[in-house]
């Protein structure tokens, strides 16, 4: 069994700079947008369950195999999908993903790409986070400077985390304000 | 909601409270029996975590003695003009990350086999290098100059009517004010690409009185030695030959010579093909320029064709 400091690290070191190849991925294979975001949080629990028995060598093809098996459940399990695209997706060992881009990012690009994110950001949003997270003032002190409450700027840094963390892996970064909550298809199911 | 984006808002949540201060032991507890109660839980928090770092290190590229200063400074006029002053800070901690000494000061650039790297210049353009290429820059208050000595690269120029962008390759100038283009050298053989916006291509040994082509969106000139082809091709097609940027190689029915001959680029691993009716067959489609086994096993479903992996070479044969 692996512990959760080893497997975090692991996660941090070669797991999620392959999110933006893993998102495509999904993407490309699923009609839904809408399920991306639960697809590839279910695929990384799975990771996580999987690894702590044993990590593995190489992480990429571990990583896609676990993707495309549990791409291949859903679908079963939501009959919504033809076979034919089970197939397909099972068939596809040349363009399971270009990679290596993710892999050249250089702590620079990575720097340029938190500025386009934070300048992506609402105006609004983007003054609370800069000034908490980049200017370093508490949350009480960003409140009292833009005379808001404390709430509104936890959920200004809420909302903010969450684009910035999703533009970073190469998502669109913007922010997903809650809506009404519709079941998967895959839930509909009894 | 989703139940992905509920339990990363949940994540969010703890994660920015223990950002807090007076986060107490009972807090972490707390949090960690959240944390354990599903796998879920774990990897939305951890990727949350992951990103936020990167968030961090923005913010402590600032140096200490400026940050003080900056914040009094904009206490001034921060609430008249919120959205000003929001810019402004933006735009002084891109100034932190762009003033970082050494990061601008070499002039010297080159690839080995299969790597590609990306290249910011002083003036603010961005030179992408392919595989196995060697470029040098000079930047100066007055010119702006690149001499491409072999291989590929991808330019985004950024726009400046008082200083020409001046590629040199071989006997071959490019010139620009601003604009996306790349250059491909192979000896005397040139290949320009233009993406968007114009530019313009001179050979040394060309009469001052003849004009030099200009090439728009869209277009390529292949030239080897004083003599060169303009073809307008379409915008689709430059995108194609750019993919190497994505770390992808795309063909339209190219021949598997010429397939065969861009995967060597970028591979140790060299195919070979074996045959004059096999090097002939024209192939289409995208594939990863590093995986070569993945390419060769595809030839072999799709086409029947024979691989014979020695794990320097791969042969192809029918």
């Amino acid at each position: 069994m692996i512990d959760d400091a080893t497997l975090r690290a692991w996660f941090f070191r070669e797991v999620f700079p392959l999110e933006p190849a893993l998102t495509r991925y999904i993407r490309r294979n699923w009609r839904n947008e809408s399920e991306v975001a639960d697809l590839r949080q279910e695929i990384y629990a799975r990771i996580y369950s999987a690894a702590r028995e044993r990590l593995p060598l190489q992480t990429k093809p571990f990583l896609f195999t676990i993707a495309r098996n549990h791409l291949i459940n859903q679908a079963k399990r939501a009959h919504v999908v033809s076979i034919d695209h089970v197939a397909g997706l099972e068939s596809s060992p040349v363009l399971v993903d270009a990679v290596t881009p993710d892999r050249h990012v250089t702590a620079r690009d990575e720097l340029r790409r938190v500025q386009a994110g934070l300048d992506r950001l609402p105006p609004r949003c983007r003054e609370v986070v800069v000034l908490r997270k980049i200017e370093g003032l508490s949350t009480k002190a960003v409140a009292a400077r833009l005379n808001i409450g404390v709430d509104a700027v936890e959920q200004q840094m809420v909302h903010g985390m969450r684009a910035l963390v999703d533009f970073m892996a190469g998502g669109p970064g913007k922010i997903r304000r809650p809506s009404s909550r519709k079941p998967r298809a895959s839930e509909a199911q009894p | 909601m989703s139940h992905a984006r509920h339990t990363e808002e949940i994540a969010a949540r703890w994660l920015l409270r223990q950002q807090e201060d007076g986060w107490s032991a009972d807090d972490q507890t707390e949090l960690d029996a959240w944390l354990d109660a599903a796998a879920e839980h774990k990897v939305a928090y951890w990727r949350l975590e992951h990103g936020w770092s990167k968030v961090d290190r923005l913010a402590a590229l600032k140096s200490p003695s400026a940050a003080p200063r900056r914040i009094s400074r904009l206490r001034g006029f921060w609430r008249p003009v919120a959205v000003a002053a929001s810019v402004a800070a933006c735009l002084a901690v891109g100034a932190a990350v762009w003033s970082v000494p050494g990061l601008f000061q070499a002039k010297d650039f080159h690839t080995d086999i299969g790597v590609r790297e990306t290249v910011p210049l002083a003036d603010g353009s961005k030179v992408e290098l392919n595989t196995q290429t060697r470029l040098r820059t000079a930047v100066t208050r007055r010119t702006r100059e690149v001499w491409l000595d072999r291989g590929e690269a991808y330019f985004e120029v950024a726009h400046d009517a008082s200083r020409p962008f001046v590629v040199h390759a071989g006997a071959k100038t490019v010139t620009v004010l601003g604009t996306k283009f790349s250059v491909r050298r192979n000896g005397d053989q040139v290949e320009v690409a233009v993406v968007e916006g114009r530019v313009r291509v001179a050979d040394a040994s060309w009469p001052a009185v003849t004009p030099p082509p200009v090439l728009t969106r869209g277009d390529t000139a292949i030239a080897a030695g004083p003599s060169m082809i303009v073809a307008a091709k379409s915008v689709e097609r430059v995108a194609n030959e750019l993919s190497w940027r994505e770390g992808v190689l795309t063909f339209d029915q190219s021949t598997l010579a010429d397939a065969a001959g861009e995967f060597n680029r970028y591979n140790r691993k060299k195919l070979v093909i074996a045959d004059g009716p096999t090097a002939q067959m024209r192939i289409g489609g995208s594939f990863e320029a590093e995986n070569v086994e993945a390419f060769a096993r595809l030839l072999q479903q799709a086409y029947g064709l024979r691989v014979d992996d020695t794990g320097e070479t791969v042969k192809i044969s029918q």
